[in-house]
């Protein structure tokens, strides 16, 4: 299946990954992800190794059928704006992405046909897929991809979730896309010219805020609105916290063939997941968005099929020194970091259904991950910190959300602090509360969702301008060791400054990050579903049997 | 009686007027606000943003000042950005700002725009109102009879063991609240893995999982999906409402013209029905009419513990996600269904009972 002049164009650091392969030293998914970001075809990065492409299901699947899935509906809003999966899930029928994180972890071209990027990821060379047309007839051109660009990095849209994943194409003026930036090279090609190396660029068009919108789609406003887009589904109903519907979008012929299915249909359940198991028991749905904690064991007992995926989701119980000053001091915050034994946290909080972490927010299943020693748990030393500082009576208060595996996680960490002795107390809010000052809470948990690469995750939460930094940490050193890791395509070679990533920021003390997450879903005899790290929802993908 | 029923319908202004304004008030509190910014815009967003979002959509200047556009006292506001766009409160989306008109509120009957359905409030409401309505429905069917019938059975002679039996049930159903029984209801009858659905399901008595079902749809309603909510709500009401006809069948059947009618030979189930039970039914009808406002007040657990999307859900969405001018409609309507249910009742009691004059 490798086309050899494809072949002939690979990234030279494709045959590096490819001897890592057959060396050991990297996994099938850690290739599959290094070598795709370089823009490798998916086919060509399997053929490196000597391994088929899975074969593509679609040809044996029957086409027709309706799905029934349990998810909170939380309405469309603009791509950009969306803070959550759930909502791009609904505007995924119509909206589509220029490049697509598959739940196997590799990128593959969707409105692009490839894309390449140059030895030390400053430049990138995307080519449109030829053939796409939006759902009301027009081309879908370069044009399109440039007005995207710009729609993304205007920072001066209030929680314009896509504003700083490209710093290195933004004026930093202005707060827009810098003049030259973005250029157009033909009618099929565009090329992106950055100030610095950026490797994340691939997985940030990835990322479900950075769907592809049409030029007629007025910026702020709800996509199920005026829904024109290139996708298989147009939205039939999207009412707010109790149905989404999509149904083929007609007269509309999709680039990728038939989507097997007619019709999806969201159901929403509200937050309580016992009401999800009663859907599931009474034959209101097909397939849910996610089962967390005990309903595993429910859904399991109904008989359905269990979906499971292991990811780089966690949680991060983490203090902030900016907004409490109990927190100031590097000693009391190692001193309570090192007082929680995290295999027990992953014991009591999720069931053990998972992988325990390092305090460093690198996942093993990140390509550029990189192995530190081991930490030591101290609750002996805890005692004695919080008395140097002169807070042993003070009460810490640590805050989470009042239900489910969340809770159950900061609870035993609180449980773990209270046992070596620290005066501490664990308050619980609702959703509708919880996340309004999710990032100034003295001492709270966070989720934190998959990402792809473990500098992501990092640069956004941990540098001192990260957009979602939590902690109040500003450590000079570890920002300038992630603009050097962010110039770095190569993910070995990226992996010595994740070393020093990951010590200063498990040094730092900042967060109790206790495991990884696999993540689960359980779906109908009948159904095929993927589950996808995520949370995405490739419809296309989805079939009845 | 016009008079009267006047001064009942100023009063329910009145009501409405001072409650809006304390929903109003209580809505649009500073946090409140930042909630209500973080929820429509963004939930990462700054607090700049929130401060800028929280200004550009109308939620600036005094509380009174837009307590005034709602009611459509007080122009709309109307702002135009730095890209030249203008919106405003009287501005529909992509309508010429020109065109618009400038008062917009409650007066004008408009009802405003739903924060969280992303629709007029108005037709939600309504919609929403329906689907409660049919719930409601289907409780007073089964609530009322059997309330009265209990009530009745045991009101007339006090004291037997048909009475204590029938006591002790309407006394433990009026003191288990909703969310105690609802919860009962489903473990017991609507669970995959507690209670008896599984035994039915492994006798092979049921084709599903569960006997009833947990979760109910206004789309769909069926006498599986139906019963336990309808169940939850009225086995409650049903014990109030026994309780208090058995103590007014209790006084009824002492009464001088009872006995002078068992005295005269009348057998006793002509003197219940034809002597005792329109002086009986006085006392419970209001209480039945009492229980209309109160059945909006139970409905917000039931809806909320069945997914029924109807009008205590809606209540429940609005003030999770302060939806004002959401919440501000459902105050506007539970005033209305309140006072409406005292007003029949009043006037109602007048017909039961000829010694009643109004005014």
């Amino acid at each position: 299946m490798i086309d050899k002049t494809r072949a002939a164009a690979l990234h030279p650091a494709a045959k590096i990954h490819a001897d890592d392969f057959s060396a050991g030293k990297i996994s099938r998914r850690e290739f599959l992800t290094r070598t795709t970001a370089m823009g490798v075809s998916a086919a060509a990065a399997y053929g490196l190794i000597g391994l088929p492409t899975p074969a593509n299901a679609e040809a044996h699947v029957k086409v027709g059928g309706i799905i029934r899935v349990g998810m909170e509906v939380k309405g469309t809003k603009d791509p950009r704006l969306a803070d959550w999966p759930h909502i791009s899930n609904v505007y995924r029928g119509w909206l589509e992405y220029l490049i697509q994180y598959n739940a196997d972890g590799t990128f593959e071209g969707r409105l692009l046909e490839s894309w390449e990027a140059n030895a030390d990821a400053t430049q990138y060379t995307l080519k449109v897929r030829p053939g796409v047309t939006w759902n009301n007839g027009e081309p879908f051109t370069a044009d399109d991809v440039v007005r995207n660009f710009a729609r993304w990095t205007d920072g001066n849209v209030e929680g314009n979730a896509m504003a700083s994943r490209f710093p290195g194409l933004v004026d930093e003026a202005t707060k827009t896309l810098r003049e030259g930036a973005v250029v157009k090279v033909d009618e099929s090609t565009v090329q992106l010219n950055l100030t610095s190396s950026d490797v994340a660029v691939v997985p940030n068009l990835a990322d479900y805020p950075s769907a592809v919108v049409h030029s007629s789609f007025v910026d702020g406003d709800d996509p199920a609105l005026n829904p024109i887009g290139t996708g298989p589904y147009v939205p039939q109903e999207v009412s707010v916290g109790q149905k989404a519907i999509l149904v083929r979008a007609p007269n509309h012929t999709w680039w990728g063939g038939t989507a097997p299915l007619d019709e999806i249909q969201y159901i929403d359940f509200g937050t309580d997941p016992s009401t999800m198991v009663n859907l599931a028991a009474s034959d209101e749905i097909d397939a849910n968005y996610e089962t967390t904690g005990d309903f595993i064991e429910q859904m399991d007992t109904l008989g359905w099929k269990k979906l499971e995926v292991v990811t780089a989701a966690t949680i991060v119980v983490r203090m902030n020194s900016a907004t409490s000053e109990l927190y100031k001091e590097k000693a009391v915050r190692q001193a309570i970091q090192k007082a929680v034994d995290l295999s027990v946290v992953l014991e009591l909080g999720y069931n053990g259904l998972g992988v325990t972490a390092e305090n460093h927010h690198a996942s093993p299943i990140h390509p550029e991950y990189a192995k530190i020693p081991d930490q030591v748990v101290d609750p002996a030393g805890l005692q004695p910190a919080l008395e140097a500082a002169g807070i042993a009576d003070t009460e810490l208060e640590v805050i989470s959300l009042d239900d489910g595996w969340e809770a159950a996680t900061t609870a035993a960490v609180v449980a773990q602090l209270k046992d070596a002795g620290a005066n501490v107390k664990h308050t619980v809010m609702p959703g509708s509360t919880f996340w309004n000052d999710w990032q100034k809470y003295p001492f709270s948990s966070t989720t934190w969702n998959h990402r792809p690469l473990a500098v992501q995750n990092m640069s956004l939460a941990y540098t001192s301008t990260g957009s979602w930094n939590e902690t109040g940490m500003a450590n000079p050193e570890f920002d300038a060791a992630m603009v050097r890791a962010l110039a770095l395509a190569d993910a070995d070679a990226r992996r010595n400054e994740m070393v020093t990533l990951e010590t200063i920021l498990q040094d730092e003390g900042y967060i109790i990050q206790p495991f990884w997450r696999s993540l689960f879903a359980h779906v109908k005899e009948g159904f095929n579903v993927e589950r996808h790290p995520s949370n995405e929802h490739q419809h296309y993908k989805w079939s009845v049997a | 009686m016009l008079i009267f029923i006047a001064r009942r319908l100023g009063i329910m202004l009145l009501t409405a007027f001072v409650l809006t304004f304390v929903v109003f008030f209580l809505t649009n509190l500073p946090p409140n606000l930042e909630k209500l910014a973080r929820s429509e815009g963004s939930v990462r967003m700054s607090d700049e943003s929130v401060t800028a979002w929280i200004e550009q959509n109308g939620h600036g200047g005094s509380v009174l000042t837009r307590y005034g556009q709602w009611l459509g006292m007080v122009p709309g506001w109307v702002l135009t950005d730095e890209k030249g766009v203008t919106r405003g409160r009287c501005i529909a989306q992509r309508q010429d700002p020109a065109e618009a008109s400038r008062f917009c509120g409650i007066l004008q009957g408009d009802w405003g725009n739903s924060t969280f359905f992303k629709k007029a409030v108005l037709p939600s409401l309504g919609e929403k109102l329906g689907a409660t309505g049919w719930l409601m429905l289907w409780v007073m069917i089964v609530m009322v009879p059997t309330a009265l019938v209990i009530g009745v059975v045991s009101g007339m002679r006090e004291g037997t063991r048909t009475d204590r039996a029938l006591s002790t049930f309407s006394i433990a159903s009026t003191a288990t609240p909703e969310y105690v029984s609802g919860v009962i209801l489903v473990a017991l009858f609507a669970s995959p893995v507690t209670g008896l659905s599984p035994i039915l399901a492994e006798w092979g008595w049921i084709d599903g999982k569960t006997l009833f079902l947990g979760a109910a749809s206004p789309d769909k309603i069926t006498f599986w999906s139906f019963t336990l909510p309808v169940l939850t709500i009225a086995l409650y009401g049903i014990g109030y409402i026994a309780r208090m006809t058995r103590a007014s069948m209790t006084e009824v059947m002492t009464a001088q013209y009872i006995r002078t009618a068992r005295l005269k030979g009348v057998s006793f189930g002509q003197v219940v029905i034809r002597h005792a039970l329109r002086n009986a039914l006085i006392a419970p009808f209001t209480v039945i009419m009492l229980q209309f406002p109160w059945l909006l007040n139970g409905v917000v657990i039931v809806e909320t513990l069945f997914n029924y999307k109807g009008f205590g859900w809606t209540l429940v969405q609005a003030a999770g996600n302060n939806d004002i001018n959401l919440l501000l409609g459902c105050s506007v309507v539970a005033v209305f269904v309140v006072l409406v249910t005292q007003l029949i009742s009043d006037i109602g009691y007048v017909f039961l009972n000829p010694r009643i004059r109004i005014s």
